[in-house]
């Protein structure tokens, strides 16, 4: 199942999204951090782990996903949040620690929660895996329709929770998808050097579920091999694994030399945007005079956004105290 | 008058089991099918139901060890 | 089956009554249901679920794989979207290997997405020593749990308060923990039955709130505060400082979170005297708790040092008489006391 060009253009566009996002809060990240580098300080304080490259994995699925879906995202969020359709001034506002943040500045970048379209995070590798297979459990329970997609990275699936929770997700057939991002590094480490057998083959062996391998970084690819795994899982056939690989053009967080990569394997990445963006108009899907105005609207969305973030009162201090509870 | 025993089936074994607890006192009104005492046997707790309805006659206390086919009290007609 | 069949209480262990309490909310609410291992066929390895298989059917009472991080995450997934999981943790020793998805994602979840989610995710556990289970089998862990915000605990001391506190667990839109001792939990193989333990039940539903602890009996001279098991003790205790003429009330705390520290500083300030037991670790735990809320609103209240009877800073012992040494029991509840009162 190809993607239609409305399909395409729409990767696009929330792709570039994510983006200018992340460049806008790249720029903004250093503030207050130069030339001593404090992580708490300047307006976007804490840790960061930005999406560069791996956009493509994010839309890829989100694009065969509707409102009774649910999706899990890991510590590297924001091109997941922004293709479930995140609301995005929210979303700013968040990673600045606003009062009009999603969870009112409480969770803060690696806690990105929009329960509106059912996206939640989870800031410990693998853990998001369990909740994703209980609603993948709820909507079956309820009989409602659904499916729910996991989040995680290469160094993930060797995590004890995604083995405990592919096993019962198999047994028991949930609706369930684990996409494992492999961007080549679980901080420093490589699969090569991690991993004994890759997820995605797993899946037969361990699981005797459906597992996928998607080559090449590229979103149409991704959103063919996507529309296998969704499919069989509206069909009640069980979860799969769909392992992806992509690429972190950038270190595991801001601030990150990534001293163990070689300038060489860095100059040879291929940032699929404009890889992307190039295809889109050489196969005549959108017309340059649309594209510029695309990208034009993007722009003005993401200012917006970022306006709205560091605008935005903080909240009081002592509504750190609230909100334990319902 | 019904006697209350120790159902022959109540466990695979011919061990020796004991009784953990009444759920009614003595003298108290019960139901037929209901539950009136506790029985460990081994590592299981098996339940002992009311086989009439009737006022309850203890005549076993808890603690004491119990067989299969013992009588451990009565029902009285009311 | 309407009205009562007896004219007369029933006495039920606290096992039964927990069980009563939560097949009484399934029955009314089909989004309930129960993950564990051992929990469907066998019913539970300390039988909370005897039964309920039979009744409930497969959907509902499922058992799982020895998946603890698993299941407890699946569960609070199911919780945010809109089901009512309960989970079995046979033995808290257990809370190691899936204590991430306790006190990360379960207690947090409502906080971190700003109240979007909540997690009404119920967790039965079993806890406590004494019948030579050794150190991986027989802790308590209440402070360790008790210690992360976000999560409820309840500690029933006898059966009326283990079913009116599993109603109230199971009507809470938060994570609650409902913990039992394992030797009052009335199981024959773990001991006889602790009379204190089995109280009269009622068939009809009753909650009891969270925050509330509970006099059993009252005195004036020296307070002992327990909770679980140690209230047991504690009776006992009460019972022989009375035949030598002092007067001994006895505080269950019932909710270790919400704790009720008016009830602990109101008996402390009419009696001057404290000692608090507990089967937990002493360093760190729910008795140094109970002390601070006299230190904190007016130490003044105390006669003598307060007193804590809790278990020593070690790993449980398995040989039988280092387990005994170790054990809170009424003798030293007994000596604490008449410390207070300078005997």
């Amino acid at each position: 199942m190809k993607p239609t060009p409305q399909q395409r253009i729409w990767m696009y566009e929330k792709m570039l999204t994510s983006r200018k996002l992340d460049e806008q809060v790249f720029e903004a990240y250093w503030e207050g951090k130069k030339p001593v580098f404090n992580m708490g300080k300047g307006p976007l304080p804490g840790e960061m782990h930005q999406s560069f490259g791996q956009e493509p994995t994010a839309v890829g699925v989100c694009a065969h996903l509707g409102a009774d879906d649910a999706v899990g995202a890991g510590h590297r969020p924001h091109h997941v949040a922004i293709a479930r359709g995140v609301n995005l001034k929210r979303m700013a506002a968040e990673l600045f620690g606003k009062k009009t943040g999603l969870s009112g500045g409480r969770g803060g970048h690696m806690h990105i929660y929009d329960a509106s379209v059912n996206f939640f995070c989870s800031g410990i590798i693998a853990e998001g895996m369990g909740p994703g297979a209980g609603i993948a459990l709820a909507r079956k329970m309820q009989g409602k329709p659904g499916i729910a997609v996991s989040y995680n990275g290469d160094g993930a699936a060797n995590q004890g929770a995604f083995h405990e929770v592919m096993n019962m997700a198999s047994l028991w057939k949930l609706p369930f998808i684990a996409v494992i991002e492999d961007n080549g590094y679980a901080v420093s480490v490589t699969p090569k050097d991690s991993t004994a057998v890759p997820s995605w083959k797993r899946a037969s062996g361990a699981y005797d579920c459906y597992g996928e391998f998607v080559a090449g970084n590229d979103p149409d690819r991704i959103f063919e091999a996507a529309a296998r795994c969704v499919e069989r899982a509206r069909k009640g056939e069980g979860p799969s694994i769909l392992e992806i690989q992509t690429e972190r053009l950038h270190g595991h967080f801001i601030g990150d030399v990534a001293g163990y990569r070689s300038k060489d394997e860095v100059a040879a990445q291929v940032d699929p945007i404009p890889a992307y963006r190039k295809r889109l108009l050489d196969e005549k899907v959108i017309t340059e005079a649309d594209m510029t105005a695309l990208e034009a609207r993007v722009k003005a969305e993401v200012d917006d956004a970022m306006k709205f973030g560091r605008e935005s009162d903080y909240p009081a201090p002592n509504e750190a105290l609230e909100k334990v509870y319902a | 008058m019904t006697d209350i025993v120790v159902p022959a089936d109540l466990w695979d074994t011919d061990d020796e089991g004991v009784l953990f607890l009444w759920v009614y006192t003595d003298g108290a009104i019960v139901e037929q099918g209901r539950l009136i005492a506790e029985l460990t046997v081994e590592k299981a707790q098996l339940e002992l139901n009311a086989p009439a309805s009737g006022r309850l006659r203890i005549l076993v206390q808890p603690e004491t060890i119990i067989k299969k086919g013992q009588v451990l009290g009565k029902i009285e007609p009311v | 089956m309407a009205g009562p069949v007896t004219d007369q209480g029933r006495s039920l262990t606290m096992a039964r009554a927990g069980r009563e309490a939560v097949m009484a909310e399934m029955r009314k609410n089909p989004n309930i249901f129960v993950i564990g291992e051992d929990i469907a066929k066998l019913g539970g390895v300390f039988g909370t679920t005897v039964g309920m298989a039979d009744e409930f059917g497969a959907k509902r009472i499922i058992d799982t794989p020895i998946s603890e991080t698993g299941f407890i995450g699946i569960a609070t997934g199911a919780a945010m979207a809109g089901m009512r999981p309960i989970v079995e943790i046979a033995f808290v020793d257990f809370i190691g290997v899936c204590f991430n998805a306790i006190f990360n994602f379960a207690a947090k979840t409502h906080y971190m997405s700003g109240g979007q989610f909540k997690m009404p995710l119920t967790m039965m556990i079993g806890y406590g020593g004494g019948y030579n289970d050794a150190a991986q089998h027989s802790q308590c862990l209440i402070a360790t749990l008790a210690h992360v915000p976000g999560i409820r605990i309840a500690t029933p001391a006898d059966s009326y308060d283990a079913k009116g506190l599993m109603h109230t667990c199971l009507r809470d839109d938060n994570l609650t923990i409902w913990m039992v001792h394992k030797r009052i939990w009335g199981l024959g193989w773990l001991g006889t039955a602790l009379k204190t333990a089995i109280a009269t039940v009622p068939e009809e539903e009753y909650s009891i709130p969270f925050g509330q602890a509970r006099i059993w009996k009252e005195g004036k001279d020296v307070t002992l505060v327990g909770y679980g098991i140690t209230v047991h003790a504690s009776l006992q205790a009460a019972e022989k400082l009375a035949a030598e003429g002092i007067s001994a009330e006895v505080l269950d705390l019932r909710t270790i979170v919400p704790l009720d520290r008016e009830a602990i500083f109101k008996s402390v300030s009419k009696t001057g005297r404290l000692v608090v037991a507990d089967e937990d670790y002493m360093n760190c735990g729910v008795t140094a708790e109970v002390l601070a809320v006299v230190a904190e609103r007016g130490p003044q209240v105390l006669k003598a040092p307060a007193v804590r009877v809790a278990y020593p800073d070690v790993p449980v012992p398995f040989s039988r008489p280092m387990e005994d040494f170790c054990l809170p029991d009424a003798d030293k509840i007994v000596a604490a006391a008449k410390r207070t009162l300078g005997k």
